[in-house]
């Protein structure tokens, strides 16, 4: 059966919060119910029928035609046993506080994507924003479960308070890395940036290439991992990058040695 | 003469008001930024970014962010810097510049008389990352650590390893200057950390807080944070009272809502998202940090600080020209200033009450 479908019609002339257009939120719902939903965030109203020809499908699946980046809290705590495409990009937040589900973005995604995620499988075709996984300002924790996969860049502060789960970046990572994770695994193919896993308690952070650190990461020489290669080989079917270089020998970092020192970077030996 | 001005052309100060109203009133999502004001002004300016259903930043926040990001996610020790001067043993100052963030600060912190609650008589005065040749003072010996703006955060997170007994990697030469260093912070009976906000990033500042967490495992240790320019701590308690969060807090949706990044003044107007601005700079005329020229502008500054473009109305200085409320460095508290310099100039809120009665009827709310 097909998804239900929102074509988008015109660009939004303001951020608009898609927190409610998420399949579990949907279901039973007619699509004159669907277009009356106000999804504007100014004084300006906006409802999902001003922007976005509806056609009812499945159930458990929703599918955006048309992206932009002011589409903000796409798929934010979405359940297990749903899911969302977008055939375009999206805008902060995707996928804020997901319980579960599946969610894939064709295009781009804007800062904070899988913010406090706590289980959905997310991926993303182009590249996204600063704090990937991170917690909105105030918050204490980061992403709590799940997995991310950003096939192209990342911002600033990829996996900041990373909290359990995986994020692997295929392209590039900005600054500040890892920065105050507490635990979790994040995976770069590419280049990292300046000061990589500062306050990093004890998650695991993989490079793909070897490179200066902060004097807070102590060398515990070249090891070959049995965990890493049992890691590699169930990351196979979604990251080949990922899987090839956890097979490999791996040369350990421990650190943030300022916080607990309970974290490692792993680079190739 | 009138204190107003269109593009650079006089124009009367009612007209002014007038034509502010009118931009306000007809944008979709007004934005109120700079907010450099006395209290009163920011209570205005909050106010009316409510009414209009818009957006509000301060200039510096920034730097009032990075503090309050680091006292709301991981937590902080504080103490006022009058505190700091009677009890402290120990006096460590991180990052380049602070006197240039706060000019009295040696001053106020009588770094070299003897503490009065103290035990030892003379204190100790560490620095890490001093400016070339800043490390000076009459009558002060001022042991440094040295640390370029780029390795500040690695010399830093040393220093919390060893403080902690953890390793460091290091060479031997390195690594002896901060074991000393560890060692006198935790020999420290009552430790005070210094730090301005706007030299450094949030994750140095959780990392610096973090140290005196941990020192205080054993012994007396806190901060003296450096506050942003432009009545930033102040506008920051005035907007948290009124809204309950700090500034780039919008309105949009009929409630406050508060996102670090959405209301963010300059991504509002780069990104189009605000179609006018108000922006407020009544201390000393800071100009605006966005690109976009495009966006309606009505600038509030102290007169001769008229920019090119767009309304200007010129205003008093706080606590200069007029008596203000705003928030004193010295004393961590608000504390009304007597204008030194009175002047025949509106006030911050004076301005915006004065823009606020052309609304006409139908403004919504």
């Amino acid at each position: 059966m097909k998804p239900l479908l929102f074509t988008l019609k015109a660009e939004p002339d303001q951020r608009l919060d898609l927190s409610l257009l998420t399949p579990d939120r949907l279901v039973g719902r007619s699509a004159k119910e669907i277009e009356g939903i106000s999804i504007g965030t100014t004084r300006e109203t906006v409802t999902v029928g001003d922007l976005f020809k509806v056609r009812l499908g499945e159930a458990t699946s929703v599918r955006f035609d048309g992206g932009s980046d002011r589409f903000d809290l796409l798929g934010a705590k979405l359940l297990p046993g749903f899911e969302i495409h977008v055939e375009g990009d999206v805008g902060a937040q995707l996928g804020r506080s997901a319980k579960g589900g599946t969610i894939t973005v064709a295009g781009d995604a804007g800062p904070y994507a899988a913010s406090q995620s706590a289980g959905a499988l997310i991926d993303i075709y182009g590249d996204a924003g600063d704090f990937l996984g991170g917690p909105l300002a105030g918050e204490i924790p980061g992403m709590s479960g799940g997995r991310v996969i950003v096939r192209g860049s990342v911002g600033a502060r990829c996996g900041d308070r990373l909290r359990r789960g995986i994020i692997i970046v295929e392209g590039d990572a900005g600054d500040d890395l890892g920065s105050r994770a507490i635990a979790g695994t994040i995976i770069v193919l590419g280049e990292a940036g300046e000061r990589i896993g500062y306050l990093n308690k004890r998650a695991s952070i993989v490079l793909s290439e070897q490179r200066a650190l902060g004097p807070t990461y102590v060398d515990c020489g070249a090891h070959n991992l049995g965990f890493a290669k049992l890691f590699a080989k169930s990351l196979a079917p979604e990251s080949r990058g990922a899987s090839r270089l956890l097979s490999g020998r791996l040369q350990r970092f421990a650190g943030d040695t300022a916080v607990y020192g309970k974290g490692e970077i792993l680079v190739p030996a | 003469m009138s204190n107003a001005t269109l593009d650079g052309k006089s124009i009367s100060s009612e007209d002014a008001y007038e034509q502010a109203a009118k931009i306000l009133q007809e944008a979709s999502f007004p934005l109120v930024a700079g907010l450099g004001a006395d209290v009163a002004g920011a209570q205005a300016a909050i106010l009316l970014a409510e009414r209009l259903r818009g957006a509000f930043d301060h200039l510096a926040s920034r730097d009032s962010l990075t503090d309050l990001e680091v006292l709301r996610s991981a937590g902080v020790f504080v103490t006022t810097p009058n505190e700091a001067r009677v009890r402290a043993d120990l006096v460590l100052l991180v990052g380049p510049g602070l006197q240039s963030y706060w000019p009295g600060i040696f001053d106020r912190l009588a770094l070299d008389k003897e503490t009065i609650h103290g035990g030892t008589s003379k204190r100790r005065v560490l620095w890490i990352g001093p400016k070339r040749n800043e490390a000076k003072l009459d009558g002060v010996e001022i042991e440094t650590i040295a640390a370029t703006e780029q390795d500040l955060a690695g010399v830093l997170g040393a220093l919390r390893a060893r403080v902690g007994g953890r390793p460091a990697a290091l060479a031997p030469a390195a690594l002896k200057k901060i074991d000393a260093a560890a060692e006198a912070l935790r020999a420290a009976r009552f430790g005070v950390a210094v730090w301005a906000a706007a030299g450094l990033d949030p994750l140095i500042v959780e990392m610096l807080q973090g140290m005196i967490a941990d020192l205080n495992v054993t012994t007396r240790f806190t901060g003296v944070p450096i506050g942003g320019r432009s009545g930033a701590t102040g506008v920051l308690q005035a907007s948290a009272w009124m809204t309950g969060f700090p500034p780039r807090t919008g309105f949009g949706r009929g409630y406050p809502e508060h996102d670090t990044w959405r209301f963010e003044a300059s991504r509002l107007v780069d990104s189009g998202e605000a179609d006018a601005a108000l922006w407020i700079s009544a201390y000393d005329g800071e100009a605006p940090p966005w690109e976009s020229d495009d966006i309606p502008l009505i600038t509030l500054g102290p007169p001769g600080s008229a920019p090119k473009r767009g309304l200007f109305i010129a205003v008093g200085k706080p606590g200069e020209n007029y008596d203000a409320v705003e928030f004193a460095q010295e004393t961590s508290s608000l504390v009304l200033r007597r204008a030194g310099a009175p002047a025949e100039l509106p006030t911050v809120a004076e301005a915006i009450a004065a823009i606020s009665a052309k609304f006409s009827e139908d403004l919504p709310c």
